[in-house]
Order: C-alpha cells, then sequence, then structure tokens
C-alpha cells in the first residue's frame, strides 16, 4: 500500500553496486590526503612544536576513531535488536566502521615509534611524555611534585608496557569485529542465507559489552590521563556519547552523498532519515548534554580541588569562549534544530544538521585533548586570581595545522570508505530483512 | 453521558471494505469529494491512509514542547523563589524565601537547580503528550454509535470500514449512499445513534 505514496526502490546494479564512481572519488581523497598531510607535516616542522603537533595528531586522530566508533556501534545495536527499518542503509555503517582496520596505525605506530626510541622531549620528558605526562613519574614528581605523589599512585595501571597492550587489546578486537561483520555481512549479499542474519545477531551481545569496556578504557587512557592526577568515573560514557554524534552525523552524510551521486534510489527514503536524524538527537544530542552536565555538576557540587581543576582548565582564557560554544552548538541550537520533524526528513537540513553536528564534535575532541592544568594552580588562593593571571590563555584552535591534519585524515577516511563500498554491493541486498526496511515508514 | 444523548436518529452511512488497497483508494475519493466529518477504521495500521484522508498533521508536537517549557520554567521559578527570592510586595510585605548556603555556594546555582528544572520538564511533557492526546481523541467517552453495531465488529478482524457522518454539511442519505457504492463498497448500512 505504501508503494503508491513512497518512491519505488531502484533495485538496479547502477544503484546498489559499487563502481567506478566511488573509485574515482576514493583516488581523489586519496590524493588530498597525502597533499593535506604532507603539507601539514612541513607547517608542524616550521613550527618546531614537537608536543603541539603530537597533540593535534592525538586529537584528529580520536576523531577519526570516534567516526568509525559511531558507525560499529551503529552496526551492532541494529543486530542486537533485530531491527528492519536500518537494512537500507547498514552497509554505509558497517563500510565506515570497517576503517577500524586502519585507524589504529595513527595511534600504534607514533606510540611505539615514542616508546622505541624514548627520546627525552625539552620539558615533557622521556618517550610517551611528550603526550602522556604519567609516562614519566620522575621527570613529573619533579616538576609537580603533588600532582607526581598523586600519578604515582595509578601507576600499576598508567605505565608504557601496559598502555601499550592496552592500546593493541583495543584495536585488535575493533579490527577484526568490524571486519567480521562486513564479511559475514558481503557474504549474506551472495548466499542471502538467513543463518548469518542470526549469527550476527549473537555476535553483536558479546561484541557490544566489549564495545563498552574498550571505548570506555581508550577514552581513559589517551584522554583522560592527559590530565593524569584527575579522574572521572562517567568520562567513559560522556566520549560515547560524543561518539555517536559524529558516528551517526557521519553515517547520515555518506548516505546523502551516496544518494546524490546515483546509489540506492529510492532504498533509502526520508523515512530512514527521520530515523537516523533521531538517533543523532538522541544520543549525540541530549544523552551528551545530559552526560556532560552529570559529569559537571557532580564535580562542581564536590568542589574538590583535584577534580575541579580540570574544569577550570577549561574556563580560563579563550577556553570559555570554547566551553559556552559547546553548550550552544552541541546541545541548545541542535537540540532545537532537530526536534522538529521535517528538518530530520528534508535533506538538506538533515546535511546541514549533521555537518554542524560533526564540526561541533570535533570541537568536543579538540576541547578534551587540548587545555592544560595551570602547574602554579595551587598558588592561588582564589578563582579570580587565576583567571585573572591565565586570561590570556589561547586554545590554539587559529593554527592551520589542525585543519591540515583534520582534512588529512578525513580524506583518508573518506578514501578508504569509498574504496571498500566500490569493491561490491552498497546495500545489504539480499539481507531477509530489506523488504521490510524498504517499506518502513515512521507511524 | 459526555455526548450529547439523542434518543433516536442517524449516526451515520457505513461502507464495507475487504481490503487496504480499496479502502485506501476509498479514502482518497472521500477526501476529494470534501466530506469533513469521516474516518476510516482497519484493523491494522494503514501506511499512508491518513495521508490518503488528507488529515493534517496533530498539533500534540508544539503543545507538549510548550508543557516542557513550562515545567522548566517553573523548575526554575520554584527554585529561584525558595532559595533566592528577597523582595517587597507594594512595600508592605517582606517576602524571603528559604536561603541557605551550601558549602559557599552563590544562593542563585543554577546548576545546582537543572535536576529539578529537567524532572519537571519531562514530566510536564510526558504527562501533557499523554493527556492531550487523549483529549485530541475525544476520549475519554463511555459509548460511540458503531460499538454497536454488529458488522462494525470485524473492524477488528478483517474488514475495512469507511464511516460518513450525519453531521457532515455534505452528508445526504441517498446521495451519500450513492457516492459510498460507487467506490466499489461491499456492504453499505445506516448506523444508528441510539
Amino acid at each position: 500500500m505504501s508503494a503508491l505514496l513512497t518512491p519505488i526502490a531502484d533495485l538496479s546494479d547502477r544503484s546498489i553496486i559499487g563502481d567506478a564512481r566511488l573509485t574515482r572519488i576514493s583516488r581523489l581523497a586519496f590524493v588530498i590526503a597525502i597533499v593535506a598531510l604532507f603539507v601539514a607535516c612541513i607547517a608542524a616542522w616550521k613550527q618546531q612544536d614537537a608536543h603541539g603537533f603530537a597533540m593535534i595528531w592525538l586529537q584528529n586522530s580520536i576523531f577519526i576513531l570516534t567516526l568509525a566508533l559511531g558507525a560499529f556501534f551503529f552496526t551492532l545495536v541494529q543486530h542486537i535488536t533485530a531491527a528492519g527499518w536500518a537494512v537500507a542503509l547498514r552497509r554505509v555503517a558497517e563500510a565506515q566502521a570497517a576503517n577500524l582496520q586502519w585507524i589504529g596505525l595513527l595511534f600504534l605506530v607514533p606510540m611505539f615509534w615514542l616508546v622505541a626510541t624514548n627520546r627525552e622531549w625539552d620539558g615533557y620528558g622521556h618517550g610517551l611524555a611528550l603526550v602522556w605526562p604519567w609516562a614519566d613519574l620522575a621527570h613529573l614528581t619533579a616538576h609537580a611534585p603533588a600532582e607526581g605523589a598523586l600519578v604515582s599512585a595509578k601507576s600499576a595501571f598508567l605505565n608504557p608496557v601496559f598502555f601499550m597492550i592496552r592500546a593493541c587489546i583495543y584495536f585488535a578486537f575493533w579490527a577484526l569485529a568490524s571486519r567480521w561483520f562486513l564479511t559475514t555481512s558481503r557474504a549474506q549479499d551472495q548466499s542471502g542465507d538467513p543463518e548469518l542474519s542470526k549469527r550476527m545477531r549473537y555476535a553483536a551481545a558479546p561484541a557490544l559489552i566489549l564495545f563498552a569496556l574498550t571505548s570506555t578504557f581508550a577514552a581513559f587512557d589517551w584522554i583522560m590521563s592527559l590530565s593524569p592526577a584527575w579522574f572521572s568515573t562517567m568520562f567513559g560514557i560522556y566520549f560515547f556519547a560524543g561518539l555517536c554524534a559524529s558516528g551517526f552525523s557521519a553515517i547520515a552524510i555518506a548516505c546523502l552523498r551516496l544518494q546524490s551521486i546515483g546509489y540506492l534510489r529510492g532504498v533509502i527514503t526520508s523515512e530512514h532519515y527521520q530515523d537516523l536524524g533521531k538517533m543523532i538527537w538522541a544520543f549525540g544530542i541530549v544523552f551528551w548534554a545530559y552526560i556532560a552536565f552529570s559529569q559537571y555538576m557532580l564535580i562542581w557540587y564536590g568542589n574538590l580541588p583535584e577534580e575541579t581543576v580540570w574544569f577550570i582548565a577549561r574556563q580560563i582564557g579563550d577556553w570559555s569562549v570554547v566551553s559556552v560554544a559547546l553548550i550552544l552548538g552541541h546541545f541548545i541550537l541542535p537540540f532545537l534544530f532537530f526536534v522538529s520533524r521535517w528538518t530530520k526528513r528534508w535533506r538538506t537540513t538533515l546535511f546541514l544538521g549533521a555537518l554542524w553536528m560533526l564540526a561541533f564534535a570535533w570541537i568536543d575532541i579538540y576541547w578534551l585533548v587540548m587545555p592544560v592544568v595551570p602547574h602554579d594552580i595551587a598558588t592561588f588562593t582564589t578563582y579570580d586570581q587565576l583567571s585573572l593571571a591565565y586570561h590570556s590563555t589561547a586554545t590554539g584552535l587559529s593554527n592551520p595545522v589542525n585543519y591540515l591534519v583534520l582534512a588529512g585524515f578525513l580524506a583518508l577516511f573518506i578514501a578508504s570508505t569509498t574504496a571498500r563500498l566500490s569493491r561490491g554491493s552498497v546495500l545489504c541486498r539480499r539481507d531477509p530483512r530489506l523488504q521490510e526496511s524498504l517499506g518502513f515508514e515512521n507511524i | 453521558m459526555l455526548t450529547p444523548q439523542r434518543t433516536s436518529g442517524t449516526y451515520g452511512l457505513m461502507a464495507e471494505f475487504e481490503t487496504p488497497a480499496e479502502i485506501m483508494e476509498a479514502a482518497k475519493k472521500v477526501h476529494a469529494a470534501g466530506y469533513r466529518f469521516w474516518d476510516c477504521h482497519t484493523p491494522f495500521a494503514v501506511h499512508g491512509l491518513d495521508k490518503a484522508m488528507g488529515i493534517k498533521r496533530t498539533i500534540l508536537p508544539l503543545l507538549v514542547f510548550g508543557a516542557g517549557a513550562t515545567g522548566a520554567i517553573i523548575g526554575f521559578c520554584l527554585q529561584a523563589f525558595t532559595n533566592a527570592a528577597s523582595f517587597s510586595v507594594w512595600a508592605l510585605v517582606w517576602v524571603t524565601g528559604y536561603p541557605f548556603l551550601i558549602s559557599g555556594k552563590p544562593l542563585m546555582s543554577v546548576p545546582a537547580w537543572i535536576p529539578v528544572m529537567f524532572e519537571l520538564t519531562i514530566l510536564l511533557s510526558a504527562l501533557s503528550a499523554a493527556g492531550l492526546m487523549l483529549l485530541l481523541n475525544g476520549l475519554p467517552r463511555l459509548s460511540h454509535p458503531l460499538l454497536s453495531n454488529n458488522r462494525f465488529r470485524r473492524a477488528t478482524d478483517d474488514r475495512f470500514f469507511v464511516v460518513i457522518e450525519a453531521r457532515d454539511p455534505r452528508f445526504l442519505r441517498s446521495k451519500t449512499e450513492a457516492f459510498l457504492k460507487t467506490l466499489g463498497a461491499k456492504h453499505i448500512e445506516v448506523v444508528e445513534d441510539r
């Protein structure tokens, strides 16, 4: 019946099989990635700031990671709930998640290099301490004795060897799991075996548990331990809410772009986009704000110095602008924008909203990674003295290297995703629930 | 009784169809014919039927948004008044709330108030969503003329009905009956309003 009103899905090869259109984009994106990263390296070389470049590299790697992890989570959730509606766009999410196979290199190669060379970085200590202060306890204790004492109590967990082992475990799981879900789904393209859907559903349950653990500990390891004396037990879920914002937005953008070059015509409809928009709204906007505020309020209310320093570092100087911008741009404005039904259904508004969320997800991670807790913070008696002394703290957002590295990584991400899609079907075309998904309507 | 009671009369004309496709077509034509007081009854949700009937989107979301915003404002004012109010009414009565300093926080500590504002937002939007949905649907009501019609029982099983009410300005028993016949109804009958 609904076929009377909705466009009929085009299931011809040109609409659902990856071909030269995607290969072209992939090649172009790859060239852009190489150029952008090359220019970024030259610019960074000119700036002679190893620490700054390492932080930019880390921040953008985490951002790219969230795009893939968000898509990975999306895939798992559709499997475990046996969702029919998302079949039409699940392959896009799977292909995006499969980037987890190489994203680990962005982390592991520099990390191993830092550990292996164990070079002393001026003002930061040896090896990994270029980024993570806990990695050189002697240096940390010499420069900030109080912090050193707190952090040395955590050294059973925060030490370079265990840190590297954990990183390898996270990436091994993400790479293998995302690869398995993509290949199994592709095997179903050939065989149409409903048994495979069942197998993916069963596998999704343990995979979700492992996803929760790995993403939580990854957030602890790579972001929270940047301020090693500080801790927040809900940091992992904050990172999760953020990765939903960027991952789901990236799925929406990928689907919209695929349709605009002639794929999935009539397959993905306003109905699917509305649901995707709901997920961005619920997880990436409202849940993010809920968690962000819960974390803030507990620390603000408890008012313990070792906890509040983390937020003070994000309130001094120009960081206060970024903090307020996050409240507005990651919550209030997109909340009001995406609360309406039509903004999620109309492609132009969905595209703009998803781009906006992607930008603010990037700023969110920048806000997590970049601010530094002033080392002399204990010498101030009032907040006003501190904020006056640090009123000119810069955010570093004007540094073009940020955007060059971002462009490079994003282009790599696009190149890899499109190359993967070009090698097969862009639709789970023999999934037993495909018909249900094509006819899906919001009631 | 919530509905005005009439001793006798015609509620409307009921046309019976056998498939969703038939009622979809019928709904389009009834809508095109300009009837306003009519409805479709199906055993399950027929996607697209509301579009075919030309039903406008509900204003419920707007009302719920308003209720939610009201909840947030009430939550804010409640706490601002009890924690930090201090003003005089026409220079006669001095009104103060119950100011209580907690760990050196200012009296106007909005972060601490947000949980209450949030909960009141949720409470009022959830209650208004459920309550206004019932009201906008004309519920609760104790009886409906269609429910005493024996044939209509199949609306919960395997039949699809279009019912045009007698209060519709275009309703003329003979003409409407002829019109329903042209839609291909399997059976047409008058529903009495008892």
